[in-house]
């Protein structure tokens, strides 16, 4: 008999949700074939067969978050013999039979334990016939009893609270009440706020805002794609930072606030916040430093069509040093953005838009503005060499031939 | 031998036609299913041919001839009236074959196609059933193990002679011994004692000082005095040991719970056993089929065994070896097979024992509820006090209530006295429905009747039965109120 556990499938995972069985008990299973799908802060990940054999038992319920180690499945793993009898004259052979574990849980309870179930029976096959366990149903009535009522609100996804709230008269002025339509908070829409909360609570943020000046980065764009080469915005702001981040190393970093220590990172892994119909999800641009522009366009590309897709590993998302978060696309003008923890900084950039501008020679021209919000850990860094920090980016994007000089 | 060539292909196949076997049969049947049985010997099973049929026969005989004093009130009879135990094994064979024909013609007007011989496994979808010369081989989409349980007795100590006898062995003799001499405290052993004592043996129980009785302990308590009453010699036993047989005589050997030897000379000595599941010979274990310690086939939910295509049922089973269980996990098993979603759950089981009078516990025991730390309200309602009972003269006993005084939910209801095993009825059913206090108190009941008992025993939780004496508080409680 071989376990399943959920295993740690990205680093630093401690917990997942089982969000749905590819097999069902009794099934036949090939090595590598996908097991469960298992959702992650980050991602949904599938779990796949160490082996071949048969599904014996299913432990976990899908819907359950459990811890990583904790046993899964149950597979009876083939020694590669056939386990169907064929002849009558074999019968003297001990014959090799699927086996299964009878669920010792259950058959226990049935047995004479007393383990009392406060419903009628006919509630009890209610909840039998719609595969929900009675224990599941919380009962209105307060000594206990679940009720035939409390079932029916359970299949509608309506768990009666423990508290029972107070009648209140309503005098005069009706109200008709319209029962709100609900979202289920969960999976990553959950993950999404279990961080952002983690995040804004821990971390004193303080947010700035600047403009920078496009125009001239839009004319190298035009260049570059008249002789063929299509770069996209996103990939030249990716450049500036890394390269402003090196001048200023701190943020890009981690505090380690149990040990003391402000950690200086030495990689430079860029977290692309991308919009998708799941909800947020954060692929990273590895060692973007050592990419050239082309290759980060490149990659970009293909990062955001796969978390668009639903399709990234969860490889794609971890590490990030340092969050950038190009709404421009979308509109805006500014945000606070909050920072993707345990990191020190984040940047959101915003909608570039034609403005009445005064250039060196004090005439008014029409310029592409860009506005950019940044956002940074006050324990780690302070305002100014933020702000210095987003002028070195600013100078960079607005004169883009000084990236040459950063070229490797 | 002759091994057959042919396989024969069968859906459903059911070893075993006692009480769990023959329920499942029918039930799959009245399902659509198509359904084979296999029996060895006789339609019915332990229950019905060596068990619970033949036992209450005897204890309606004990306790009708115990109420022939009373019958000579009542103006019938003159009181000499003499016991024929001949007539008695006469009118149980005719009790057996009835209700065996019966099970036969349910089976027949089911459909349901019973092979006679003995089953074995060859595979998890394969049984070889040989019947004399003739051995068939079939095949089947699911098998349901059925076979029972076979009494034993303790190994070690004694000799199977011809004095010392298991349970159902009794129900064969053909004289009522002079002294019975009966070991054990399960229902069985209880039966047995109480019945023939009543049909004029005399008796003695040797009780395991450990287990002791299996009911709730006010029970136990009012059981005992009843016995006394009777003259039932009841000795408590740490320890068997020895026994030694002659041509008429048996003596027991024991030390008793003074810490003191002991020897009974009887006439026969019954052993209630120990109950052995019967699947050595079905060859599961080649099977790997899983398995406790004790040999019982290990189920889940739907009585299906680690072999998915095998299921198992009753007294191979874990649990009490009763043939309510067998029949509720025959009747899921089929079910479960048919699609359905069936649950046995056993906690308001019934403990149930025909002695004189009967008795029934259902639900938590007085000290079971205590330890569990529920606050509770407890009560006993003397069936002295009900009027049907003094008119039948059936007025020993009593109707004991726990509930738990938070709730008011009923946790617990015991019953010793006449009419017990026909309230149990009621008794599972308030339990089963989860019932408050005011919900028995509620109705109107049959006046009069023994059933009024029970609601007197809930009104008895606040002091507040009507036939029975008021709470007596004690100047001192009364000085702490």
């Amino acid at each position: 008999m071989l376990e399943v556990k959920l295993h740690d499938i990205g680093e630093g995972m401690t917990e997942g949700e089982i969000v749905q069985y590819l097999v069902k008990v009794g099934e036949r299973i090939e090595t590598d074939q996908p097991l469960v799908e298992v959702q992650t802060d980050k991602m949904i990940a599938e779990l796949s067969s160490p082996c071949s054999g048969v599904v014996t038992e299913i432990i976990i319920n899908p819907g359950e978050t459990v811890q990583v180690g904790t046993s899964l499945i149950y597979i009876k793993a083939d020694n590669n013999s056939d386990t169907k009898q064929s002849t009558p004259a074999e019968k003297k052979q001990d014959p090799k039979i699927e086996t299964i574990q009878p669920s010792e849980k259950r058959s226990k309870s049935s047995l004479n334990n007393f383990h009392r179930v406060l419903a009628t029976p006919y509630t009890r096959k209610l909840a039998r016939d719609n595969n929900i366990s009675i224990e599941d149903v919380r009962a209105s009535d307060l000594s206990g009893r679940v009720t035939e009522e409390d079932v029916y609100r359970f299949l509608k996804g309506e768990q009666i609270e423990n508290d029972h709230e107070p009648i209140v008269e309503e005098q005069k002025i009706t109200i008709k009440k319209e029962t709100p339509d609900e979202i289920p908070f969960r999976g990553i829409r959950k993950k999404i706020a279990q961080k952002m909360t983690k995040s804004l609570f821990t971390i004193p943020h303080v947010t700035h805002f600047d403009e920078v000046n496009m125009t001239n980065l839009f004319k190298i764009r035009a260049e570059l794609k008249a002789s063929g080469e299509s770069i996209s915005v996103p990939a030249f702001l990716i450049k500036a930072l890394v390269i402003s981040l090196k001048d200023f190393p701190i943020f890009n970093a981690e505090l380690d606030e149990e040990n003391d220590i402000i950690l200086l990172k030495r990689n430079y892994h860029i977290g692309l916040a991308t919009n998708t119909d799941n909800g947020l999800l954060v692929p990273v641009i590895h060692d973007a430093d050592k990419k050239s522009i082309k290759e980060i366009n490149e990659q970009v590309k293909r990062l955001t069509e796969k978390a668009i897709a639903g399709k990234l590993q969860p490889i794609e998302m971890q590490n990030s040093t340092f969050t950038m978060s190009n709404v421009g696309p979308l509109g805006s003008t500014g945000a606070t953005p909050i920072i993707n923890f345990p990191e020190t900084a984040i940047i959101a950039f915003h909608k570039t838009k034609k403005q009445p501008i005064v250039n060196d020679q004090d005439e008014i021209v029409i310029g592409h503005i860009m506005t950019l919000s940044m956002a940074f850990d006050h324990r780690v860094a302070d305002g100014a060499t933020a702000v210095a920090f987003t002028n070195r980016f600013a100078s960079l994007i607005e004169h883009p031939h000084k990236l040459m000089m950063e070229m490797i | 031998m002759v091994v057959g060539e042919l396989i024969q292909e069968r859906d459903l196949i059911i070893i075993g036609g006692g009480p769990g076997g023959y329920s499942a049969a029918v039930r799959g049947a009245q399902l659509g299913l198509s359904v084979t049985l296999i029996e060895q010997a006789e339609m019915g099973g332990v229950c019905l041919n060596k068990g619970c049929i033949p036992s209450k026969v005897f204890t309606h005989a004990a306790a009708k001839l115990s109420d022939t004093t009373h019958l000579r009130d009542l103006g019938i009879g003159n009181g000499d009236e003499v016991f024929n135990l001949k007539k008695l094994l006469s009118y149980k064979e005719s009790v057996i074959d009835g209700l065996r024909s019966g099970v036969e013609s349910l089976c027949k007007e089911n459909k349901i196609e019973v092979i006679l011989g003995r089953a074995s496994f060859l595979g998890a979808d394969r049984i070889g059933v040989e019947n004399g010369h003739q051995f068939d081989i079939y095949e089947f989409k699911q098998g349901i193990i059925a076979t029972g349980s076979s009494q034993e007795m303790p190994s070690g100590l004694m000799e199977n002679g011809k004095r010392i006898l298991l349970s159902h062995e009794i129900f064969e003799l053909e004289e009522v011994p002079e002294h019975l001499i009966v070991n054990g405290c399960d229902y069985i052993a209880l039966e047995i004692a109480s019945s023939f004592a009543a049909l004029g043996a005399k008796v003695t129980i040797l009780l395991d000082k450990k287990e002791g009785y299996p009911f709730d302990e006010s029970i136990n308590k009012e059981l005992n005095r009843l016995f006394k009453k009777r003259k039932i010699n009841v000795i408590q036993v740490f320890e068997l040991i020895s026994t030694n047989e002659t041509e008429d005589e048996i003596s027991v050997t024991c030390i008793n719970d003074k810490n003191s030897e002991e020897t009974i000379i009887g006439t026969y000595l019954i052993f209630s056993g120990i109950r052995k599941p019967n699947i050595e010979s079905l060859g599961i274990s080649r099977l790997k089929i899983e398995q406790t310690v004790e040999g019982f086939i290990k189920v889940d939910e739907n009585m299906q065994s680690s072999i998915p295509s095998i299921y198992a049922i009753g007294d191979v089973t874990e649990g009490p070896l009763l043939a309510i269980k067998a029949i509720k996990q025959g009747k899921a098993a089929v079910e479960s097979i048919a699609g359905g979603k069936p649950e046995v759950d056993l906690t308001f089981l019934p403990i149930v024992a025909h002695t004189i009078p009967p008795i029934v516990c259902v639900g938590l025991t007085e000290k079971k509820a205590r330890d569990s730390g529920m606050e509770l309200r407890v009560s006993r309602f003397a069936l002295g006090g009900n009027g049907y009972a003094t008119i039948t003269n059936k007025k020993d006993g009593f109707i004991k209530v726990i509930s738990d005084s938070t709730t008011d939910i009923i946790v617990g209801i015991h019953m010793i006295g006449d009419g017990a095993i026909e309230m149990s009825g009621s008794f599972v059913q308030l339990l089963e429905m989860a019932a408050k206090e005011e919900d028995i108190k509620f109705p109107a009941y049959a006046h009069p009747g023994i059933n009024e008992g029970l609601l007197e025993a809930v009104e008895a939780l606040i002091g507040q039965a009507i036939h029975a004496g008021p709470v007596k508080i004690r100047k001192k409680d009364l000085l702490s109120i």
